[in-house]
């Protein structure tokens, strides 16, 4: 364990004293998740051991005659708002602020071409919004730097192309994103917020190495030491070494792994299947595959683990008409314990609280 | 002081700040970092255009020790003319201006400091004048205006002292309103900061002695536009062309007019237009001469009934775009779109179309299926998707010579991945609008084997394109704030072709929200292009409680295109109640869906001018309500379309419908 990360591992400890498993049995879980093809924004309670509930359905974009795309959503740290990226434009697409519970709009600020998933560091002043231009020509995009006080787009980082994945170590120093359409894994300094480092996972991929990567997420160890990286066109997790900066562990994962989540003490990892419509769960330590999950519908997307390890709370979009849905995972069993729908193409997922 | 340290690892995730906070754990960490105010220095700085400086900031907690945090430095009233590098705090000025710079602590407690920037703007360096000077006449009086550059080559907002060199000559106003009194050479300036605009008149006495004025025709209804040709002539009966010739109205209006709308008007060329029936007397004037004429103005006894036809229902799942058009077989046809559902598209035999009969439908990979178009020869059927799970959007393809038993042929998704809104089908081409920003030409006369041989973008900053439409190889595009483009894709005469499109001319409307383009050569000559506006009351903060529409605002600007070079917005239909989406024009008729307005005819006969919705054009409104609808009792009009004198029109929240118009039966007692 490198020194920074000491800090989160006192955290890591309180967490744990925090957390008395009979506590946890009644405890509810409140997530935002977004429907991407219902300009929808669902808020879900979820109390352990009972019903998976939406509590609320909130309405999202400029125009009832347009979809405009909520794809990412982010939390603010001290829990006053959620942020939502808004993927479709005229033609960029937008950050919505959102204060919380009353869900109403806050600020807007505007992005690039089809922003997808947002970072917040630990202290909240601003937030890392990927551009990921799904669409658009297969040129280097950037990520926005957006002030959360003033929503003021503060500057466009250029990464990569296709750039997704948007997320910060757990102390807030680096910031780090996966480029789908060259293979990179990107990092930004937390204080600079400059690109400073960029790994080419093809080229350093373990052995058998060569073959397609198309990453689309990134997930930092709470150790400060490693990222993991899914190759959504590999069939593969990547373990990155941060400190050697180079591909030290491939744990595989058949049926195209999408996001990923790692449970709070790090020795779990999840992974969305989309193209199996499946929730992976493996042994950080091990590798080992742990359990594989059918979800209810087709195409798995988001996954989060509740604070306290129990919970994994995962978005599966759906086909066509197919409603949304929300499963809920106990994680140590490996069983789906809730389920409810919501709007169409179910995506961003964002934890708001832990109560009781 | 600057600090620029890397953030202490005593911050947490968002998720264990949660459980901390349920679970009362203190944070010891947390704490002691807490920046509770930060001091920007220097507080205020004046630079000048070009100049550099660098700003610090210092941040404190409570107790006023130094909180090492990093910072971050913006400015967001300086974009584009106060440069700040958001980690040096160093800053360089651009353009003039007062700006405030912010040095965010990338800490817990966001707190930020504040600096105020001064920029002095650059000298003045020129004012221009809106006329240009030359001969004038004793007794004219002709407001001009001035705009102010600086030596950025910036308009500057400054004030302005009118004066003219010989008061004998001519005198001007604060305004800029100019008058001459006598004859002789004289310079109005325009003075801003000590820099001078001036042009020179030479001044003579006005020779006009007699004045006439004709009238385009003597009686009219409300809406003609009516011409009026002033004359004016010298001694010799010789007409005097360069004096200024003012226009004035005196209105007899029939009926009472409220202040809501004049009774009539008539611009600064002498077109005149009347919204109310009566008698107006347009006086033309130079000084010391004037003359009238009076036209009368009659009601213009337009509308309409409706007959309801038929209802082509399609209640679970929300309709988008339509097309009717008549089949190989002789047969009557209707392809209608699906929004924001799972991914259908219907069929209908509208033959009957007081009984259209669902002949076939398609599933596709899609949530919204949101245009749909059929080919001149009514063989192949195109659809857009939206929302395909596989993000993989595109056309499909439909052999449709069947339309009880249609198959799809190809599908295309090459570089259209982003989703295609709209289309349309133009000589065995598909012009598909692309992910919002360009359209692509995909050839399609091998429908089995779809390529791509154009593709067009506009190359305005953040530019963005909703719709085509092509007409004898012209394309309209509408891009929002761009407004219409015309592009030569073959018809043209700037040798564009499906390959190799060309544009002609692009027109930015007032508002500059195009949503929709229809092209219309009126039989007057004048070749007008429609544009409709798409404005919407933001759908945040439960706005729809129940799922019942909201209000959509915004209507249709007509632009004289006449002129390619020169077009002219010269009339608008804006409805007071409800916005505008798409439209068809045949035959002198708008036909124009206003979502909660329903579907409005209007008159467009004639030339056209000023607001149509007061002239008495408007022909006919319907209104559909279907009980059973996606949301009850709702219009919700989406887009017509006239086939075979029967008007369809496709509706959000209940499918297609047919009516009918026809002439207004009046009671003989």
């Amino acid at each position: 364990m490198i020194g920074r990360s000491r800090g989160t591992a006192a955290c890591l400890a309180l967490l744990a004293m925090a957390a008395p498993h009979d506590r946890a049995a009644s405890q509810s879980y409140w997530v935002y998740a977004a429907a991407e093809s219902e300009d929808e924004v669902a808020l879900l309670r979820y109390d352990a051991g009972g019903d998976l509930v939406v509590e609320k359905t909130i309405t999202t974009g400029w125009l009832r005659a347009e979809i405009e795309a909520p794809h990412g959503l982010a939390m603010d740290p001290a829990g006053e708002y959620w942020y939502l990226t808004l993927g479709h434009g005229f033609p960029n697409g937008r950050l919505v602020k959102y204060a919380t519970g009353a869900d109403t709009v806050a600020g807007v600020a505007d992005l690039g071409l089809f922003p997808a998933t947002i970072a917040i560091p630990p202290h909240g002043a601003v937030a890392l919004a990927v551009n990921a231009n799904f669409h658009g020509d297969h040129v280097p995009s950037t990520v926005t730097i957006v002030d959360l006080e003033t929503m003021f787009p503060i500057a466009d980082v250029v990464t990569c192309t296709m750039p997704h994945g948007s997320r910060f170590n757990a102390d807030g120093t680096k910031h780090y994103s996966a480029c789908m359409m060259d293979n990179q894994l990107v990092e930004i300094d937390g204080a600079t917020l400059d690109v400073t480092r960029r790994l080419d996972l093809i080229a350093n991929m373990a052995p058998p190495g060569g073959e397609n990567c198309s990453p689309t997420w990134t997930t930092p160890h709470p150790d400060g030491g490693r990222v993991f990286v899914p190759c959504n066109k590999g069939d593969v997790i990547l373990e990155i070494d941060l400190e050697a900066w180079r591909v030290t562990r491939r744990i595989e994962a058949p049926g195209a792994p999408y996001n990923l989540d790692l449970t709070p003490d790090g020795t779990k990892l999840l992974a969305t299947l989309k193209g199996s419509a499946r929730l992976g769960i493996w042994d950080v330590e091990t590798g080992d595959l742990l359990h594989m999950i059918d979800s209810l519908m087709r195409v798995t997307h988001g996954v989060i683990v509740t604070p306290d390890g129990r919970y994994a709370i995962v978005t599966v979009e759906g086909v066509g008409g197919d409603p949304g849905t929300v499963e809920v995972i106990e994680i140590e069993s490996g069983t789906r314990v809730a389920s409810a729908e919501i709007g169409k193409q179910a995506g961003g997922i964002a934890l708001w609280k832990m109560e009781g | 002081m600057k600090t620029r340290s890397t953030i202490r690892p005593a911050t947490l995730s968002a998720a264990t700040l949660a459980l901390l906070a349920a679970t009362a754990v203190p944070s010891p960490q947390l704490v002691a970092q807490e920046v509770a105010r930060v001091v920007v220095n220097p507080a205020a700085i004046t630079l000048q255009v070009g100049e550099k400086a660098t700003v610090s900031a210092t941040a404190y907690d409570a107790d006023g020790n130094v909180v090492e945090v990093p910072f971050m430095y913006f400015s967001r009233d300086g974009r584009g003319r106060l440069a700040v590098d958001r980690f040096t705090g160093e800053i360089e000025a651009f353009k003039g201006g007062e700006f405030e710079v912010i040095a965010r602590a990338l800490g817990p407690t966001r707190v930020s400091g504040t600096m105020a920037a001064t920029v002095a703007f650059p000298p003045i360096d020129r004012v221009e004048i809106s006329e240009t000077g030359g001969r004038y006449y004793t007794g004219v009086t002709v407001r001009h205006k001035a705009t102010v550059f600086d030596e950025a080559d910036d308009e500057r907002d400054v004030p302005v002292t009118w004066t003219t060199s010989d008061e004998s000559v001519a005198t001007v106003d604060r305004f800029g309103v100019f008058t001459a009194h006598g004859p002789g050479e004289v310079m109005l300036e325009a003075v801003a900061e000590g820099v001078v605009g001036r042009i020179t008149y030479v001044v003579a006495d006005n020779p006009v002695t007699a004045m006439a004025i004709e009238a385009s025709q003597a009686r009219g209804r409300t809406g003609d536009l009516i011409r009026f040709t002033p004359t004016a002539s010298d001694a010799g009966g010789s007409a005097v062309d360069d004096i200024r010739i003012t226009f004035s109205l005196i209105s007899d209006p029939d009926e009472i007019a409220t202040a809501d709308i004049p009774p009539a008007e008539i611009d600064g060329m002498g077109r005149f237009v009347a919204y109310k029936p009566g008698v107006y007397t347009v006086t033309a004037s130079v000084p010391g001469q004037t003359a009238h004429a009076t036209v009368e103005i009659l009601p213009r006894h337009v509308a309409e009934e409706v007959q309801f036809v038929g209802h082509a229902p399609v209640r679970n799942v929300s309709t988008s775009d339509l097309w009717v058009w008549e089949g190989v077989d002789g047969r009557d046809y209707a392809i209608t779109g699906t929004h924001s559902g799972y991914g259908s598209t219907y069929w209908w035999d509208v033959t009957d179309p007081a009984n259209p009969v669902l002949t076939d439908s398609l599933i596709v990979d899609a949530r919204t299926t949101n245009d749909v178009k059929v080919s001149e020869d009514g063989t192949i059927c195109v659809i857009s998707r939206e929302g395909a799970s596989s993000r993989r959007n595109g056309i499909v393809i439909v052999d449709c010579r069947d339309p009880r038993n249609i198959e799809v042929i190809s599908t295309y998704d090459d570089e259209l991945t982003g989703g295609v809104h709209n289309l349309f089908i133009h000589d065995d081409h598909v012009y598909a609008v692309n992910n919002g920003i360009r359209f692509d030409v995909i050839n399609i006369e091998d429908p089995a084997n779809p390529h791509r041989v154009g593709r067009f973008e506009l190359d305005t900053p953040g530019h963005a394109i909703h719709d085509i439409w092509i007409v004898d190889g012209i394309a309209y595009t509408s891009n929002w704030g761009d407004g219409v483009a015309v592009i030569d894709v073959g018809g043209g005469d700037r040798g564009g072709s499906p390959e190799n499109p060309v544009e002609i001319a692009r027109f930015r409307d007032i508002g500059g929200a195009t949503h929709a383009a229809f092209p219309y050569r009126s039989p007057t000559g004048r070749f007008y292009i429609f544009m409709g506006d798409e404005i919407g009351a933001p759908a945040f903060d439960g706005q729809e409680d129940g799922r019942t529409p909201e209000f959509m605002d915004g209507y249709i600007h007509v632009i004289d295109f006449t002129d390619p070079e020169n077009p002219e917005e010269v009339a608008r239909y804006e409805i007071p109640e409800a916005g505008s989406h798409n439209m068809w024009i045949e035959d002198d008729r708008l036909y124009a869906a206003f979502y909660q307005g329903g579907l409005r005819v209007l008159d467009i006969s004639g030339e056209l001018k000023g607001n149509l919705y007061h002239q008495g054009r408007e022909i006919a409104v319907y209104k559909a309500y279907d009980p059973d609808g996606v949301v009850a009792n709702a219009p919700f009009t989406w887009g017509p379309q006239m086939h075979k004198g029967n008007l369809f029109f496709a509706e959000y929240f209940s499918g297609m419908w047919a009516v009918k118009l026809l002439p207004r039966r009046v009671l003989i007692p």
